[in-house]
């Protein structure tokens, strides 16, 4: 009988009536906040490739070469809408939500760079790495065949049987030398880093 | 004569949806992102959609979640009780790819589609309650539409 | 002779009542639950396989994804371990920013909890409108973090968005529609003599059984066992004056009871964190760095340990993750349900214990 009472009670509330009668469905509609699929916002890819470095599905995004320069492109299926190639991109490339809006009224970025390490003990001098490497072959032509290079420039070449790497910092990440490997001896450490870079300095 | 009673069967399908779903090893956020659908606020049975677990009314079965190798027989055993017209609809990344998960050491062994056939998927991590509200109300009735007439 | 018969029934893997795969095999003689025992293994996905030998961008991701419902605290509890390891400070600004999140998704999985309760009960009236409620939560967390769920919202040294004072303005509104509609809520629940008949007295668990199975979260709390909420050790939480709720019925409604109380001191601590958010900066930065640490958390459930070795670079070379449920799910079997007087309440007390089977297996 309480319980009757109570909701008959619960049911002649104002709201309720008023609600019951003239309430709508709210519109299926996404609200600007959210963070969906990044999109292009016009501004020039550099293909530097650090939305494709930091993003944590795997094949989400990928920088394609399009007709007039490089392009970034998500994957809907692969890619989760976390939105961290949106703060990593330093050139803004893509939008998603507001993100980039956040990002530059707190001035907040990642940065992101590689360390390469040879285990020494497992490399058995192939120079697989070296050859594969795609800034190397780009930077030394001459480079295919033994490994060895004669120029500096190159990101990793074979000195006296043993892989020296020179220039760590124009690694792009592709991680083509660590699937080359045949003993995977080599292994590409993407480093990041969450920084806020102050108002004042900016 | 037929035609329209096949007219009534297209109508009354389209605003009559029985849908299942199943969990075949997610991480639950696309699982209560249709649970989500159920609240006043998207009021998926205004649509005439319905909710409840059981696959042997159901019409259409949600796939929620990359694979993993005890569901692989039993997500046909499921399929084949639900009786036909029946469609699938794949919820999320999972289902579609795998995921996060689709990667080197995992247990899983996706896409849904090599078990069972998927009508349509909603990509997302997880997808919003309004787009997979979109994706069953586009579906379905296509797939329902003049059954009997398409059937061989 | 009165012939007994006793009866298996298996409840799961696809049950109407629960959302995840799950069997529980009930040993029944006539209406009475002889024994119980539950069937993991359908949901194992192997992402502590997955996470060696990745770096933290990537694991954060995975940690998220361990469970969907409480997916900040698996991201939070990560990225402090992560921060023990590589002796990363948190400005306070971001530590304050943390809680609030936490605190709107502990009640976002507070208010599902009880609304799979009240559903599993046949209560839909009162299910739905928690339902409704937790949209409103969730509004709230999307516009902090940009998503509903998996917000991916902190990382070592900080977090990723700043919360701006206007969505401040709007979440404390909100807050105040969901601290009104949350004690109507409660009131039903607490008054209902339909409700009581269902929930008070069934399941009953009392402090030795709990304290024995190594219950965690809301279901000790509701057993009375005391100090048993990890947030009291959490420094922010202790800056923000933190105290447990406890209760010492031990059945499904003070189960239940006490994740509703939890909701209201969530929306106290958030108020707080606003009235006191300091200002700075969001992140620190730092770098990820060799080491072994482990470290735990209060999720939802209870509590959550990660155990995490890195190498240089903040590579995860061996991680090992505790869920709550596990614990909170075994002694449901046997402390809850073998008792229990009818097959009909085998459900209602398993949900009551709010499983999360994703948690559970990985």
């Amino acid at each position: 009988m309480r319980s009757i009472i109570y909701y008959v009670r619960e049911f002649l509330r104002p709201e309720w009536i008023r609600k019951f009668f003239t309430a709508k469905t709210a519109p299926l509609e996404t609200p600007s906040y959210f963070k969906g699929y990044p999109t292009l916002t016009g501004n020039k890819c550099t293909a530097c490739f650090s939305c494709m470095m930091i993003c944590p599905a795997p094949g989400g995004i990928a920088v394609l070469r399009k007709k007039d320069g490089w392009e970034p492109e998500v994957y809907p299926g692969h890619c989760i809408r976390c939105g961290l190639c949106v703060e990593a991109c330093p050139e803004g490339v893509l939008s998603s939500g507001r993100i980039l809006d956040v990002t530059a009224h707190d001035g907040t970025a990642f940065w992101s760079w590689y360390h390469l390490e040879v285990d020494d003990n497992i490399c058995m001098r192939c120079g697989n790495c070296c050859v594969s490497c795609p800034v190397n072959r780009q930077i030394d032509p001459q480079l295919a065949g033994s490994g060895t290079s004669s120029s500096d420039e190159v990101i990793m070449r074979i000195e006296g049987g043993r892989v020296q790497i020179l220039h760590e910092e124009k690694c792009t990440g592709c991680k083509t030398c660590e699937t080359n490997c045949p003993n995977s001896a080599i292994r590409v450490a993407r480093m990041v880093e969450g920084v806020q870079i102050p108002e004042a300095e900016t | 004569m037929r035609n329209i009673l096949q007219e009534i069967k297209n109508a009354v399908r389209s605003r009559s949806i029985h849908v299942s779903y199943v969990d075949v090893g997610s991480c639950n956020g696309c699982d209560i992102e249709v649970l989500a659908c159920l609240a006043p606020r998207y009021d998926i049975e205004q649509y005439g959609i319905y909710v409840h677990n059981n696959p042997r009314e159901a019409d259409v079965l949600l796939v929620i979640g990359s694979v993993t190798p005890q569901w692989v027989d039993k997500l046909r055993d499921i399929w084949d009780k639900i009786p036909e017209p029946k469609v699938a609809v794949a919820i999320g990344n999972c289902p579609i790819s795998g995921c996060v998960y689709a990667r080197r050491g995992t247990l899983t062994s996706p896409p849904v589609e090599k078990y069972i056939p998927i009508a349509a998927s909603v990509p997302g991590c997880p997808p919003r309650p309004t787009e997979i509200l979109s994706a069953i109300l586009s579906v379905a009735p296509l797939i329902f539409k003049d059954y009997e007439e398409r059937k061989p | 002779m009165k012939k007994t018969v006793d009866v298996s029934i298996p409840l799961g893997p696809m049950h109407p009542c629960w959302k995840e795969p799950v069997r529980i095999k009930c040993e029944t003689a006539g209406e009475r639950v002889l024994r119980t025992e539950i069937e993991l293994g359908y949901m194992k996905k192997g992402i502590e396989r997955i996470m060696r030998g990745r770096p933290w961008q990537e694991v954060m991701f995975l940690a998220e994804r361990v469970c969907g419902i409480c997916s900040v605290i698996h991201n939070m509890v990560f990225i402090e371990t992560m921060e023990k390891i590589s002796d990363i400070a948190v400005p306070p600004r971001a530590a304050y920013l943390r809680v609030v999140v936490n605190e709107l998704d502990r009640m976002a999985s507070h208010i599902l909890a009880n609304f799979s309760y009240c559903y599993t009960i046949e209560h839909e009236t009162l299910a739905m409108y928690l339902l409704n409620i937790r949209e409103t939560v969730l509004d709230n967390l999307e516009r902090i973090t940009g998503s509903r769920i998996n917000t991916a919202y902190m990382i070592p040294g900080g977090v990723r968005f700043d919360l701006l004072p206007e969505d401040a303005a709007v979440m404390l509104a909100d807050l105040m529609k969901v601290e009104e509609e949350m004690k109507r809520y409660t009131r039903i629940f607490e008054t209902g003599p339909l409700i009581a008949l269902r929930s008070k007295g069934i399941g009953y668990m009392n402090r030795e059984e709990a304290i024995r199975a190594h219950t965690v979260g809301p279901t000790a709390r509701a057993s009375g066992v005391e100090d048993s909420d990890l947030r009291l050790c959490h420094p922010t939480y202790q800056a923000l004056g933190f105290t447990q709720v406890t209760r010492t019925e031990g059945d499904n409604f003070a189960r239940v009871m006490v994740r509703f109380q939890e909701v209201f001191q969530s929306i106290d601590l958030i108020r707080k964190c606003v009235d006191t958010l300091p200002e700075g900066p969001i992140r620190g930065g730092g770098l990820c760095k060799a080491g072994t640490a482990s470290y735990s958390g209060e999720a939802p459930r209870g509590e959550l340990t990660y155990t995490i070795t890195t190498d240089d670079y903040g590579r995860v070379v061996d991680i090992t993750i505790r869920t709550p449920s596990i614990m909170n799910v075994e002694a449901c079997a046997h402390a809850m349900i073998s008792e229990a007087t009818s097959i009909a309440d085998v459900t209602s007390t398993f949900i009551s214990s709010d499983p999360c089977i994703a948690c559970n297996e990985r």
